[in-house]
């Protein structure tokens, strides 16, 4: 056939048929890339990020010295490498004044990532250090300034070696890494160790090994290391280095994900409906090239050979603007990333192409493929239908290759699963319920007006084909709102936990009697507190009288362990019970709460008897009920909790936490030396990292949405074309027999917006659905229903869609209706 | 030349079938120009539709050319309709993406010629369209839409043009001119000319008349 498919492609361009064809198909790739790399960008970003937390990409943590011979084997493939030793001292100023402290030895280098600061006088102005301190110099905490009572210049002894306070030290990156050591940190050089003398074989010290380089590097580095590791030594991940941001992180990471797979649905359905509408719009043309002789074959080759090319195409162009997209959002929030994006690699562009050419294959093609059947016979008689017999087998087809798309794109079937169960939902409930409202519609559209019954009795008259329409409008608007809720409640959660006000000190060691003078101090300092905590350290040794292992042995579940106790009458804020029942308030019973984890790592369950070591007097309690706790909380929280009377007999000391605004922090300095037995633990500076985190993953999160709204927005506008053709000949018949431009548009509005009112009313019921799945099993977050999103659902189908619709007819009103009747 | 033995076309209907050609049966010799004429619904488009390979009987058979439309898939059909048949359409049926000039080209195309945009061209001069070959249809008034028709029909050289109510959306005049231009071209092609139409003054023009009324030839 010499009618070649690019002519043939330049006559349709030219003919305006490819427009929105193309244009589903470009965004589609565009949208997908785009996101894809972003996100791709985004989380290396972030991962680069969250390294600032280990203060290197990879660490080896270890309880016992390290071989010298995985840091050469690491300089030998090109990482770069730091140490750092930490453990508890004694520190001494003088002969009388001495303080716990916890040590952190760090080497030339350290930190490999992140950043390292210090204050040149306690509780003073921060700035970032280009190395740590020096051979022979310290830098202490702030707080051992007045518990010491030294200033920078001063003396200070560790085990055998003196060494002068250099500076205050206030952030290391990994500080959130030591969070559960109490003790005020001071900071020496890794080289000065074997002049204290401190550190013998058994010393309870932790040995860490930091590596950063390539990734490439890095993985087969860390290859090389696995099999070597002995007993006791770990490698450290984000995760583990600092649960709460790892948390937000992979939550992050599902809801991009999510973003991308509906991306990927959303696209899919914008390039079946545009393809379908180019179909339709098609046959005559078949009708008429079959009439003066093309055969089946040729118009498939045709139409095939120029789907081809128009994939090539627009997959080129899509990338383009997925490159630009991404890009173009960088641009603009450079300065809200603190960190620089990192590379995208080729991946999401494959992702592009390989959604193009699926977008292609399963939903271009079918409808292009049954042209092929088209009876030329059309020529004679226009009002022959067209061929719909095997739609069925294209809308499974379309979605098993949504299936494998999203799949592809996310590496996660639950997710996955669970987005189309939503699907599943709206397109078979949706259908028949689309279809019953709309008939319903029509029963009170008969005692309407001449505008109503016009637009009740078109939607009744087209009723299958507008319940389809009804589905895919409430699919693109319940994949939106899905993304609104996951997003409203993700954010909300995490703001939830670290609100601006959260507790971010920690006061601990309170003796009964400072008790009544520090809750007095704070008040007329006008500091808002927790309540004080009693906190008995106690050890737990057997369960229903069968002794526990006596072993150090971490990996062993079921031993015996040393933790604080409280007392309490009430359930604190942030616990929920999961089993059992609290006691009565004043209560006489030996009972215990026992935190959920806690519980399961000793196989305890309600009703199980446990004996507990405190100092050296036996205690036996039955457990009355299991807990769960928020432990990114910033709270004081317990694994276990007897009734006040039952620990009354034994000796405790209180803790507490407060808000401190960083412009009052020179009150820490006249409490502490007021207070010397009590410590405060600085949180405040490793929360304004985890903030500075999630601030940033609530952005991009905030980014992606704008451009699935936008994907979305082209589903609605694909959708509303595709029906748009009947609707502007029945309008334009209406317009030459004399209707009135009010008459025909808000008959349309009002069809239109009908539609888009099903389409919301069900997208709503979907998307509470998928939510409730997509929370409960896949984020693992806390499910509420959200009744806002009901109204919300509902009118924005019904004003999106009839301005949309509205918008599209516009030309019946605004051109002759002859020209409009042959342009048809 | 053409022709037709016991041509019958039936449709299922709500549920029964409805009978829309009743056994046709005729013979329509080469060069010979034949108007079927009847009232609406008797049949005349069914049977043009059957007549050029563009439908499938339910019972009888075809034969154009000495070949039995019957006897070859739709495929086949449709490739003895680029070598053998023309067609002039009541609403035209040009391309609209095409131009003039494009839409006299597509049968030369698919007839796979050489040098189709010179025989195109020639064909819209010999329709006095030679200034307007780059318009596009919806740039054309139905005359010369019409007319763009026609060049595109004889272009390809058919043995056999079927032409469907051909001035049925013109005004009388310009009506008057495409039928001239219709036989002039046909006469200098030496077509056989089969032509539905409701107009008896354009049926007096063409040398047998075929009145359809029901389903059946009434007349010959």
């Amino acid at each position: 056939m010499s009618i070649t498919a690019t002519r043939m492609l330049a006559r349709d361009w030219r003919g305006g048929e490819l427009g929105v064809l193309v244009m589903a198909l470009v965004l589609a790739v565009g949208v997908v890339s785009g996101i894809s790399a972003f996100t791709t960008r985004l989380q290396n970003a972030l991962v680069q990020e969250s390294h600032r937390f280990l203060a290197a990409d990879t660490v080896v943590s270890s309880g016992s010295a390290l071989p010298q011979e995985s840091l050469q084997e690491a300089q030998q493939r090109g990482l770069r490498h730091a140490l750092t030793l930490s453990f508890p001292s004694m520190v001494y100023a003088g002969e009388d004044t001495m303080s716990l402290a916890s040590i952190k030895a760090v080497s030339d280098g350290y930190p490999l990532r992140g950043e390292l600061t210090y204050s040149p006088a306690p509780f003073g102005a921060v700035f970032a250090a280009r190395a740590g301190p020096g051979r022979g110099e310290v830098w202490l905490e702030s707080r051992l300034f007045p518990l010491l009572q030294v200033a920078v210049g001063d003396k200070i002894t560790i085990g055998e070696a003196d060494f002068i306070v250099a500076a205050a030290a206030r952030t290391e990156p990994d500080l959130a890494a030591s969070f559960s050591n109490y003790a005020a940190r001071v900071l020496m050089h890794y080289d000065d160790i074997p002049t204290t003398g401190i550190v013998q074989p058994g010393s309870r010290v932790e040995y860490r090994q930091l590596y950063a380089g390539p990734p490439q590097a890095l993985e087969s580095f860390t290859r090389w290391l696995k099999p070597r590791l002995q007993d006791g030594q770990t490698i450290v991940n984000v995760d583990e280095g600092q649960p709460g941001i790892g948390s937000a992180l992979s939550r992050a990471e599902s809801f991009l994900l999510l973003a991308g797979s509906l991306a990927v649905v959303l696209a899919g359905v914008a390039v079946a409906l545009a393809a379908r509408r180019f179909s339709e719009r098609h046959h005559d043309y078949v009708a008429i090239i079959k009439s003066l002789g093309a055969t089946s074959g040729a118009v498939n080759r045709l139409y095939g050979s120029s789907l081809l090319l128009l994939g090539c195409a627009a997959t080129v162009l899509g990338c383009l603007l997925g490159w630009a997209l991404q890009a173009a959002f960088f641009a603009l929030f450079a300065e809200r990333l603190p960190v620089q994006p990192g590379a995208s690699g080729i991946r999401p562009y494959m992702i592009g192409a390989a959604t193009s050419l699926t977008c292609l294959l399963c939903f271009a093609w079918p409808p292009l493929r049954r042209l092929g059947q088209a009876s030329p016979l059309r020529v004679l008689r226009r009002d022959l239908p067209l061929e719909q017999r095997r739609a069925i087998g294209d809308y499974v087809l379309g979605l098993a290759a949504v299936t494998l798309l999203m799949w592809w794109y996310s590496r996660d079937w639950k997710l996955t699963l669970a987005v189309l169960a939503g699907l599943a939902v709206t397109a078979a409930m949706g259908f028949v319920l689309a279809l019953t409202l709309l008939r319903g519609g029509r029963l009170v559209g008969m005692s309407a007006g001449s505008i109503w019954r016009l637009a009740l009795a078109g939607l009744q008259r087209r009723g299958v084909a507008n319940a389809l329409q009804v589905v895919i409008f409430a699919m693109a608007i319940m994949m939106l709102l899905i993304l609104m809720l996951v997003r409203t409640s993700l954010i909300d959660e995490w703001q939830a936990q670290l609100p601006v006000d959260a507790p971010n000190h920690f006061m601990i060691n309170i003796a009964p009697e400072d008790l009544q003078a520090i809750e007095q101090v704070l008040r007329s300092e006008q500091i808002p507190t927790e309540a004080f905590y009693p906190m008995i350290r106690g050890r737990i040794m057997s369960v229903n009288v069968e002794a526990l292992s006596g072993t150090d042995d971490v990996q062993e579940e079921r031993r015996q362990r040393e933790t604080n106790f409280t007392w309490s009458d009430a359930l604190p804020t942030d616990n929920r019970l999961v089993a059992g029942q609290w006691w009565a308030p004043g209560t006489d019973e030996a009972l215990v709460s026992l935190e959920e984890d806690f519980a399961d790592r000793l196989g305890i369950v309600v009703g199980d008897t446990v004996e507990f070591l405190v100092g050296s007097q036996p205690l036996q309690a039955r457990v009355a009920s299991i807990r769960q706790l928020q432990w990114q909380s910033m709270r004081p929280n317990f694994f276990l909790i007897f009734p006040p009377r039952l620990l009354a007999p034994y000796p405790a000391t209180f803790m507490t936490s407060f808000h401190l605004a960083a412009s009052n922090k020179e009150f820490l300095n006249h409490f502490i030396r007021r207070f010397p037995t009590v410590t405060v633990i600085e949180m405040d500076i490793v929360m304004e990292q985890i903030r500075s985190i999630i601030n940033q993953v609530t952005a991009a999160i905030n980014l992606v949405l704008v451009v699935i709204l936008a994907a979305g927005g082209l589903v609605l506008v694909a959708g509303v074309q595709a029906s748009v053709d009947a609707r502007m000949h029945e309008s334009a018949i209406l317009r030459a027999l004399g209707a009135p431009r009010r008459l025909i548009l808000g008959g349309l509005l009002i069809e239109f917006a009908a539609l888009g009112l099903c389409a919301g009313l069900l997208a709503t019921v979907a998307a509470e659905l998928s939510v409730y799945i997509l929370q409960t099993r896949v984020m693992d977050m806390h499910y509420a229903p959200t009744p806002w999103i009901w109204p919300l659902g509902m009118l924005s189908g019904a004003f999106l869609i009839g301005g949309l619709g509205v918008f599209c007819c516009r030309k019946v009103v605004s051109t002759s209706p002859l020209s409009v009747l042959r342009e048809l | 030349m053409i022709k037709c033995d016991n041509l019958q076309k039936r449709v299922p209907m709500a549920g029964a079938e409805l009978e829309i050609l009743k056994g046709i049966t005729l013979e329509i010799k080469s060069g010979e120009s034949v108007a079927i004429i009847g009232a609406s619904g008797s049949g005349k488009s069914t049977l043009l539709g059957l007549l050029a390979g563009l439908d499938v009987a339910s019972a009888g058979m075809v034969t154009l050319n000495g070949t039995e439309l019957g006897a070859l898939d739709e495929d086949g059909r449709a490739r003895f309709r680029a070598r053998h048949v023309g067609f002039v359409f009541q609403s035209f049926q040009l391309l609209p993406a095409l131009t003039a000039l494009e839409n006299v080209m597509l049968p030369l195309e698919l007839q796979g010629h050489s040098n189709v945009a010179e025989q195109a061209e020639h064909y819209l001069r010999r329709v006095e369209l030679g200034a307007r070959m780059k318009h596009y249809p919806l740039q054309l008034s139905g005359g010369e839409q019409q007319r763009v028709a026609l060049a595109r029909a004889f272009a390809a050289r058919p043995a056999i043009l079927f032409a469907d109510e051909p001035t049925g959306n013109l005004d009388t005049r310009t009506g008057e001119r495409i039928i001239d231009l219709l036989f002039e071209l046909n006469r200098e092609e030496g077509t056989t000319l089969v032509l539905v139409t409701h107009d008896q003054a354009l049926a007096d023009r063409c040398q047998r008349r075929l009145r359809m009324d029901a389903g059946a030839l009434v007349t010959e």
